[in-house]
Order: structure tokens, then sequence, then C-alpha cells
């Protein structure tokens, strides 16, 4: 029999709950969302459907009210999601294929709900639990033997959308076939990244995650630091995000952290370093407190407005319990990191410093490793799936075996054991036999270190997942300059790879992208404009590299600025002309140019997470790649051609409002409602077969038979509809709403996007639109407003509204 | 000339624009009924009507071709009745009133009928798709101007504070809640109104119901939920949702009759048409039309500003803003809060609430404050009554009525 998952069923509504089921209905699935009635009926509710489904329903509306979003199209694909309670729509669950139990962390509640479930389940059906601690040999304990073998732990990241991670806990009978089935769903499906845990406390993230935070405030109580300190040093400085340590659990909540490390520190009997799950005391104070995080607008942090409506940030002072302003930390080592190229490079400055910054974080940081070291076989048979927890579900850039990878593994075991430390067996093998480090590439594959078996493995993944940094170092790459890389893909396929600083565009970049594209026409069959930088959901290319342009500007070059955009004109309609697909494959950050290349491409196949937008507005620009051109050609291709021209400036005003203010897609799906995204580009749910789905889309088109398209004339909307946006343009202007610069900049957008002096419905040559694009670029760069703008954004990375 | 004479003048309840009782239903059929309603209430045949003169602000897409031909047909009015659409925005239904007067009072018709007519929710706020002309839009856009940023130049150039605004919308609310309790809307006639409503099978079927109060009043406002609310057109500006008329679907007609004609039918007038008049003012602020309108309406019947203060004068003067109407009142020497609160029993200016409570039609609101007028004064026996509004562009309009024994 084919298994498939026509329906699942979520039975919990809360935050993980709620959001493991918007996911599954934003893959597309219908998807049946459960909650128990409430307890405290009253007689004339007791019959009531509403009243019985209260908790769900106010469980559902926080669902669809969740920032950042937890549907990626909340319109259509809530609709995918029917609530229910376990009394009335018990049986319901008899349809599932897949059931989801996401209910409160209570282990008899859970076995009850199990031995009901399994007296009406569809046969075969798979029955999994999102527990984050409990055993669960225990949940499944007086369950079938049938039962047993169709279940397993999925357990997900809040928030369940944006965290990669998908941790997979197999029980002692789950069968194999089962396992198979459920992990490439979760890969291919929902997109996530596969960790594959055991049954053990918290598993693999929470357990390296309870241990890294709470040894982080112990040391910090030794070393009498701060929580800021703390979170300055832990944070970006080492490649993991903001909330670094202690901001997390804000995030978190402190009440779900304090029960997630109690479990961990009661379950933990026999752990080596069993003190290091202890919580300090404070924190249970704070929650009894009720000072539990961002949901309580008090934890760790908190923040406040003065009577004069600014708003300020204090912390907590773990010794009073009293909150406090603080000063942004500084600390040498922070500096040397800030000055570093790269990410191993800037773990070295923290970890090897000698202040007393360092001195913590190298502390915090080997015990980390070490910890990890210890608990393989534990909790996870190799290095990688602790790696990838950490990376997935925590966002570090690293994880612990990379990191230590990235300070050296034996200079590092050298300090050890200077200091004292107590090396892992296992780690000391790997020094006695002069193994430099836990991960290489050979022969274009990645390896690691199996502690077990003390030899290197292949790390198996899907074939879709390529992985450009493996074919690079199997050489691979074709030609490369500081910003890009052209990279042979296999079968004919190259794509080019961005590599600056935020994928920011350049003149090198250009190049490359140019070069490879005469790469692919002459040698293969189609290009690949693609990436993988890291960071959730990081950036595909954040723009374009306004220092160049502002520097041209400040000499008055500014017919440099003007052959600039004429280059840049030629290489995005060679893209769009080339007799070879091209491919575009961007997620997370695709802004001004990064967005235009993709506008210029044959297909786009997106992650789901993709912020899309044509931003130059906030830099005192306008779209200078053919930005406002494409958009606009793919309104009109969307339009049916019947459709009166007078009726077309319905079409060309929201077009015009993404550009003239700057609109970002939150999702895929929003950048296809938005019209950057068309119905034939493809949206793929795990970001590392990306590449893969591209290349794969590639080879399709050219077996289909590739026609590149042709050049022709659009119709533009004119004057006409300068006059309909000059005249809003006066109401925002007074309301306050635009500054008088940025009119200045939305007119000349206007312009640009109808056509300048044609009539309604004139057809126009591309090489007409292109020339008003350019001229206007280059007036815009000639006034001071805009050279003062795009420098303040280069610098603070915030729009300077002039 | 002849005088001209009204004898019914009926609405529809208002409706808040989108949400409202009214939003499903087909503008068509609200002016149908208030013709009809008008016609019953005057107690003639459909027949004798020569002329049906129609206002309406956005006179396109459901509202456009000849509505008011149309109307008149869908009404079952004979072939025999004619009808026409006229435009002047805000005043559209005051000036439908003014030209059906004039036809009666030259001797060109005997009975004619006036409306107004607009669903907000139907055709927005102008328009489906406005157009300016782009030469004039890049030269002087201030004909375009969104009514709100006029509101805030009103506000902001004669120093009309955000408090006094909220004030004065408060006393609106609590004025309409008032009426509204005590059924003083005698006016407003039962109105069929339509919903679309999706079965539990899935299928959707069109139901009737009947709508006879104004949806948009809000008995529960206070000073300090008004004082909340953020500015609606303007980032650092002083108008609101609150302190704005609201947007409304609604109809109104009324039947003018000639001397003659009220001998021949013998039928009862309710209040003379004096006189009527527009003046222009600037399009950026066109919020203070009535104060140039209402002294010319004045000099034409030969009163001086000081007669607005007498005790047999009741004024609707239109809501649009709650600034542009304050400032006006200032202008005519008519600011004093006594006239306009709810607890003073010397109010003579929108006695039963304004636009601000009970909404703002665009093109209707001529025809309906004309209705509700001319029932506030029977109903306190008052001989006077000016009904004035801004206008959209830059104009004000005014009407004079006397009431008849």
């Amino acid at each position: 029999m084919v298994r498939r998952i026509q329906k699942v069923a979520v039975i919990g509504s809360g935050i993980m709950g709620g959001g493991i089921a918007a996911l599954c209905a934003s893959a597309g699935i219908p998807t049946l969302l459960l909650d128990i009635v409430p307890f405290d009926l009253k007689d004339d509710e007791k019959k009531d459907p509403k009243a019985r489904n209260r908790i769900v329903s106010a469980g559902f509306e926080n669902i669809l009210k969740a920032k950042p979003a937890l549907f990626y199209d909340k319109d259509m694909d809530s609709q995918l999601v029917q609530l229910g309670n376990l009394e009335d729509d018990f049986n319901k669950l008899a349809e599932c294929d897949w059931i989801v139990e996401v209910v409160v962390e209570n282990l008899k509640i859970k076995q009850d709900l199990f031995s009901k479930i399994e007296k009406i389940m569809k046969k075969g059906a798979i029955i999994s639990t999102n527990t984050s601690g409990l055993p669960l040999n225990k949940i499944a304990q007086g369950r079938s033997k049938a039962f047993k073998e169709h279940f397993l732990g999925t357990h997900f990241f809040n928030p369940v959308r944006y965290m990669h991670m998908l941790e997979i806990i197999p029980g002692k009978e789950t069968k194999k076939d089962i396992l198979k089935f459920i992990a490439e769903f979760g890969e291919k499906v929902l997109g996530k990244g596969i960790v594959w845990a055991k049954d053990t406390p918290n598993f693999i993230g929470n357990r390296i995650g309870v241990f890294s935070g709470v040894r982080a405030m112990q040391i910090m109580m030794e070393m009498k630091m701060t929580i800021p300190e703390v979170d300055a040093l832990s944070g970006p400085a080492i490649g993991r995000p903001k909330t670094a340590s202690i901001k997390l659990l804000d995030l978190v909540g402190l009440d779900t952290f304090v029960h997630v490390a109690t479990n961990c520190y009661e379950l933990c009997a026999n752990d080596e370093s069993r003190a290091g799950l202890k919580l300090p005391e404070f924190v249970s104070k704070m929650v009894e407190k009720k000072w539990l995080g961002n949901k309580t607008k008090q934890g760790f942090y908190k923040k406040e407005v003065t009577p004069d409506w600014k708003k300020i940030d204090k912390v907590i002072n773990y010794k009073t319990l009293e909150y406090e302003t603080f000063e942004k930390p500084t600390f040498p080592c922070l500096d040397a990191s800030k000055k570093a190229a790269t990410l191993p490079e800037k773990m070295q400055a923290i970890a090897y410093g000698t202040d007393k910054g360092s001195i913590f974080m190298w502390r915090t940081m080997a015990e980390m490793m070490i910890y990890s070291a210890n608990r393989i076989p534990e909790i996870a048979d190799t290095i990688v799936e602790i790696d990838n927890a950490m990376k997935w579900g925590y966002a570090w850039e690293m994880g612990p075996f990379e990191t230590w990878d990235a300070i050296g593994l034996k200079r590092s075991v050298d300090r050890m054991k200077k200091e004292g430390m107590k090396i892992p067996k296992k780690i000391q093998a790997m020094i006695d036999k002069k193994v430099k480090s836990f991960y290489k590439i050979e022969k274009g594959k990645k390896m690691y270190y199996d502690l077990k078996s003390g030899k290197y493995k292949v790390i198996e993944t899907s074939p879709l997942a390529l992985n450009l940094a493996n074919l690079r170092a199997n050489k691979k790459v074709v030609k490369e300059n500081k910003s890009a890389a052209i990279i042979d893909l296999g079968d004919g396929v190259f794509n080019v790879e961005f590599h600056s600083k935020m994928n920011a565009m350049d003149g090198a970049m250009g190049e490359m992208i140019a070069e490879g594209l005469m790469y692919a026409i002459d040698n293969g069959v189609g290009l690949v404009l693609g990436n993988q930088a890291p960071g959730m959901p990081g950036a595909f290319s954040a723009g374009g590299d306004l220092g160049y342009m502002g520097d041209m500007a400040k000499n008055k070059n500014f017919s440099g600025i003007d052959t600039m955009i004429s280059d840049l004109h030629k290489m995005i309609l060679a893209l769009k002309y080339a007799p070879i697909p091209v491919v575009a494959a961007p997620y997370g950050m695709t802004l001004g140019g990064g967005c235009e290349v993709c506008l210029a491409s044959d297909r786009i196949v997106t992650h789901a997470e993709l912020y899309m937008g044509l931003v130059e507005i906030s830099a005192g620009l306008l779209p200078g790649g053919c930005g406002m051109m494409h958009l606009w050609q793919r309104y009109v291709d969307a339009i049916p051609g019947n459709v009166k021209i007078a009726d077309w400036a319905a079409y060309l005003i929201p077009a015009l409002i993404l550009v003239a203010q700057a609109k970002v897609s939150m999702s895929a799906q929003e950048a296809l409602k938005n019209g950057f995204l068309r119905a034939t580009d493809k949206i793929v749910f795990n970001k590392d077969n990306l590449i893969g789905e591209a290349k794969k889309e590639i080879l399709r088109m050219v077996d289909d038979g590739y026609a590149p398209p042709a050049k022709k004339k659009y119709p533009v909307m004119g004057q006409e509809a300068q006059g309909m946006i000059w005249a809003d343009m006066n109401n925002m202007r007074i309301g306050g709403y635009i500054p008088k610069h940025m009119e200045f900049i939305a007119k000349k957008i206007i312009y640009c996007m109808s056509g300048g002096e044609a009539r309604q419905g004139q057809l126009v040559s591309e090489d007409y639109l292109n020339k008003l694009e350019r001229e206007a670029f280059v007036e815009l760069w000639k006034t001071e407003e805009t050279q003062k703008m795009a420098a303040h954004i280069m610098t603070t990375g915030k729009p300077l509204m002039m | 000339m002849r005088d001209a004479y009204i004898v019914s003048a009926v609405r529809t309840p208002g409706c808040r624009r989108g949400k409202g009782a009214l939003a499903q239903t087909r503008p068509e059929k609200l002016i149908v009924q208030a013709m009809n309603g008008a016609i019953e209430k005057a107690g003639i045949s459909k027949g004798e009507i020569d002329d049906f003169m129609l206002g309406c602000a956005f006179p396109e897409a459901e509202q456009g071709l000849n509505l008011g031909r149309i109307a008149a047909q869908i009404a079952k009015f004979p072939d025999s009745v004619c009808g026409a659409v006229v435009n002047r925005f805000c005043a559209s239904g005051l000036e439908a009133i003014a030209i059906s007067s004039l036809r009666v009072m030259s001797g060109w018709s005997e009975v004619c009928m006036a409306g107004g007519l607009e669903s907000m929710t139907t055709v927005p706020m102008g328009g489906n798709l406005p157009r300016p002309l782009p030469d004039w839009a890049k030269e002087c856009p201030d004909v375009y101007m969104s009514m709100g940023i006029t509101a805030e130049n009103v506000a902001n150039r004669y120093k009309i504070t955000r408090e006094q605004q909220d004030e004065f919308a408060y006393h609106s609310q609590m004025k309409a809640a008032d009426a509204q309790k005590n059924k003083y809307y005698t006016e407003i006639i039962p109105t069929n109104a339509d919903r679309y409503v999706e079965k539990p099978d899935g299928t959707v079927v069109r139901e009737t119901f009947v709508q006879d109060f104004d949806d948009g009043v809000r008995a529960d406002t206070t000073m300090d939920g008004l004082k909340k609310l953020k500015p609606a057109f303007a980032a650092t500006g002083s108008v609101t949702a609150g302190n704005s008329s609201q947007t409304t679907d609604g109809a109104a007609a009324s039947v003018i009759m000639s001397g003659d004609a009220l001998q021949k039918y013998g039928v009862k007038p309710l209040v003379k048409i004096v006189a009527y008049t527009v003046a222009g003012c600037k399009a950026d602020e066109m919020g203070v039309g009535p104060a140039y309108a209402i002294p010319k309406l004045l000099k034409i019947v030969g009163w001086d500003l000081g007669k607005l203060k007498t005790e047999s004068l009741l004024i609707e003067l239109n809501e649009a803003f709650a600034s542009q109407a304050l400032y006006c009142s200032q202008q005519l020497g008519i600011n004093d809060k006594k006239l306009w609160t709810v607890d003073s029993a010397e109010r003579r200016i929108n006695i039963s609430g304004g636009a601000i409570a009970l909404g703002h039609p665009l093109g209707c609101t001529g025809s309906k404050l004309a209705a509700t007028i001319v029932a506030n004064m029977r109903r306190k026996g008052v001989k006077y009554g000016i009904e004035s509004m801004c206008i959209g562009g830059g104009m004000g309009a005014a009407a004079l009525f006397e009431i008849c024994e």
C-alpha cells in the first residue's frame, strides 16, 4: 500500500500545536485541530457548540494573530484548518493519516488520550507526540504492538514555521518504514531539517541548550558579570542570534524554560555535569513573580516608557531582582570579533582573548563542547545530529563540533588540559591519532568524524540537497572573484553563487553573472542564480552596493553612474533573452537588485521564506535594473487580453504602490500575491533543496524544449496614471505621510513605470523604458538628498526619511 | 414667481458603509423605496409627477447611467415621469430640491420629485477609478484633494483644536442617541434591505429584512474614547474617524408642488422653499463653504446675520467634519455652545444630531437633511429652517425653509 498523508490531526491548540497545524495547512494538507472542552461551562453553554470549542477557537485566533506570521498565506491556508473539540469531534481522528499530540506535558493525560485514540484510529495511521521531554516508552505504555509500531516522537521548535529543525525520536518498536516515511515527509513536504534523536531527556537540542544556557548563567554569577554582558558576548559575535543566551529565554518564556530545565535535571541523575543543569534560584523567583518574558512584557529584560514617550531598555539585576538601566557592554574581544572577516576568525577572537569577556566565553564554549562530546552515543549517534540540532533548533551558525573545529581542536584541547578540564576519552583518542578536525571534505563529499568507530564517514544527504560548499571543495568552481563564483552543478547546469557581505550586488558580482551566463551558454544547458548564505532566513541578496555609487556621486562622476546602469541593463537583459533557461533560486531577503535579477530570470524557484521587494526608495533611489519594467510586465502578462485598457489602471496602482512604498513580502505566497512571482514559479519548503530544485527545473525546461522569450513592446498606462497618482501624492504630502524628497522620487517611479510621456495603452519599447529609468536614476544621484539618504542607510541600516 | 412647497420628505435610514445594514443592498433599491415613500406620504398618484431630479455625488457604475429616469421606471412610475441626475457633490440632494422648486416656481411644472442617493459601499468616495487630468494634477491638484486633508487645513489655519472637535462630535452622538430613544426621526421610512447568507450546506441565499434606524449612532461615545483615536488623514493631525462624518449608505426623496397643485390635490404643505444659493471658496479648505453661503442666502432674503440667533430658526449645518462645522459657526456668530450641546434647552443647531453620528451619504445628504429639518421644524413648531453644507472642490450651499401652518 502506498502511504499518503491526506489529512493531519493536531491535538492541542497552544503555540506549538497551532504552529504545527499552520505549517501543515500551509503545505496544503487539510488539518484537524482539536482541544479540550472548557471545564467551566455554564449549564446553558453545555450544548452550545461555540462554547464547547472556545479553547480551540481562542488558540486558533492566537495563531492567526501571531507575529511573525505562522501561516504563509493567512487567508487561504487557514481555510484548511478544521476546528473541533476532543469530545464532539473525537471520531474525526479516524479520518486522519497522521495524528500529532501536543497537549500539556502530563504523562497521565497523554496516556489516557492515546488509549482513547487507539480505539478509533485508522489502521496504519501514524501517531506522534511533540513532547519536549517525557519518555516515549512511558507515554506509549499499555498500548498495543500495532500502536507502538506506528508511534514516534516528532519534536518541532517554536516558532514552527521559522525553525528548521524537526527532531524525530524513534520508539523502541517503531517500524523502520514509518520512520523513513515521516522523515521524508518532514523534509520534502514540511521543509524541515531532520535530526535523529533518541528517547533521552529533552532529546538533543534542548539538552545541549539547557546545559549551555544554565552554565552561562552560573558562570556569569561566579564571575560577577551582568546579563547584558553575557548576551553581548554570546550573540552575533560568535555566530548566534541577537537573542544570544539569556534574552532568548524571554522569547521562549521563563516558565517553559524552567519546566524544560527542571525536567532535564530531574531525569539526568547520572549526568557527569548534572550540577550544570540546575537553574540558579533567582530564575525560579522570577517565575513566581510571573515575570515570564515577552508574554508578560517583562522577564530578564523589560521595556519602559519615560513620561516623554521614550522607550528605554532595562535589565534585571539578579542579586536584587530590580530592573536597572544598562549601557551597551564593551570588551576588547568584541571589537576584535567585529573586525574579523570570517566566523572562525570571530570565534577565535572571542575564545582566545585575554579580557574578562573572553575568559567567560572560553569557559562556556569549552564546557559546552566537552558536554556535547560526552553525550555521544547517549543522546545521538553522531556529531552531525548535535551540530544540526543547535543550528536548526537554536539558529546557531555553527554547532558545538563545528565551533570546535573553528577554534582549533588541538589548540583548544591543550588549553582545556592546562586549565584542568576533563577531556572526554573519545576526544583524547582523536588527538592521539593526530586527527585535526571533526569535519573534512574529500572527493566532494562532506565527511564527519565518527566518535564511535574513530573513523571519518560520509554525511548522507538527500540528492536534492545540493551543497555549494561541498562542490566548491570538490573543485567545481569554474571561476570566481571577491563577490561571486561560477560553480558547476553537473549535467550542464552552472550556478552563479553570490558571496559578498549580505550578498550585496556590486560591479564584480555583475561581471561574474555576465561571465557565468556566457560560460553556461558556451558549455552547458542552463544557469542557476543561487547561493547558500547562512542565517534564518538569510539573504539571497540584500540589494545593490551603495558605497561604490555613492563615491562616484560624491566625485560628481555621474557619467560613471550612467555607464554603470547601462551595463547593468545589458546584463539583466542578457539574462532575460539568453538562449538557455535562467532560474533564480531566492530565499530570505531578496531586495532591490537581488529582486531585479530574479525578475529578469525565466523562472523563480524560491524558498517559502521569501522577503522580496523593490525597496530602493528607502535609499533615496529607484530600481535601476529594469525592476519596474519587469514588475509591470508581470502584471500585464497576468491580465487577460480582453480586459479593457481603461481598467488596467486598477492593476497599475497596486504595482506602483509596491515600489513607491517599498513593500516587502513576508512569504513566497505573499510575493505571488504581490505579483513578483508568477503562477509558474515554484515554491520550495525546504531551503536545503533549493539549488537542487532549481537545477531540476532547468533540466525540465530543457527537456520540454526551451525557447527564450521574444522581445516585445508592452502597453503602458502613460500620463493617465501620473494624473491619478500626482493628485493623491498631494494628500500624502500635506498629511505628513511622505517627506518632500521621497515624494520627488515616488513621482519619478510613477513616471518611469507608466511610460513617461506615452498615452494610455501605447505600446512602448523596452529600450525607451530603460532610458527613462537610467535618466531618473542618474538624476536622483545628482541630488544632495539622495546622496544623504544612501549614505544614511549604508551606515545605520535604517532609512532616512526626507 | 409662484411659491413652491414641500409636501412630503422622507429618507431611508443612514447605515454604515461596508459593515452597515444597507451595505448589501443595491443603491437603486434604496432610492426606489424613498421615492415610493414620498409619494405615499404626499397622497398623490405616481403619474402626477412631472420630473424626478436625483442628486448623486458619484453617479457611476451601479449609480451610473441616468439613474433619475431608471429609478422612476423601477419604482413603476408611468412612462410620462421623466428623470435626471444632478451632481454638486455633498449638496447634490439639496440642488435637486432647488431645481425642482425652480421648475415649480417658474410655472414649468406643477408637481416634481427631488431626491438624493449615495451607497458609499457600492461606489467608493472618489469613484471606482479616479482619473484626474494629468496636466492639472501636476499644476494644481487642490480640486482633487482628499476631504480629510481639507478638514485638517481648516483646523490648522483657523486653530480649531482637537478637543473642540471631539467635544462637538460627542454632542452630535449624544443628540442622535437621545433622538433615537425618543423616536424623533419620523422622516425615516422602514426600508427593505438585502443580505447574502451562506447556509450550513454551502448554498448562498439572498434574504430580505427591514431596517428602520440609523446604525452608526454610538450612544456609548465618551470624550475619553474620542481622545484616544488616531488622526485619520494626517500623521500629526487632529481630524479623526470620531470627529468626522461617517461614510454611509442612504437615500431620500421629497415631493414639491405649486400652490395650485396643493389645491387641486387637496394636499397640506409642510414647508415653503424660500431661497437657495451656493458660494465658492478655496478648494483646499472647502469646509468653510457655509460661512460664505449662509450670509449670501441671508442677503437674498434681506436678513442680517443677527437674525441667525433668533429663536424661530433651526439650523442643519452638515457635519462633514467637526473642524469645519465649528469654524463656520464661529464665522456666523452662532458658536455659543448652548446652541448645539445636548443638555441645552436652547439648542438650535443640529438638534437631533448630525453627520458625525448619523452619517453623510454624500449626494443623498442635501435631500436627507431637508427631510430631517422639516420633521424637526414641525415637531418643535419653529418658523424657519436653514440647511447648509460644505462642498468638495470649494463651495457651500444654503437653503431657507419656512413652515406652513
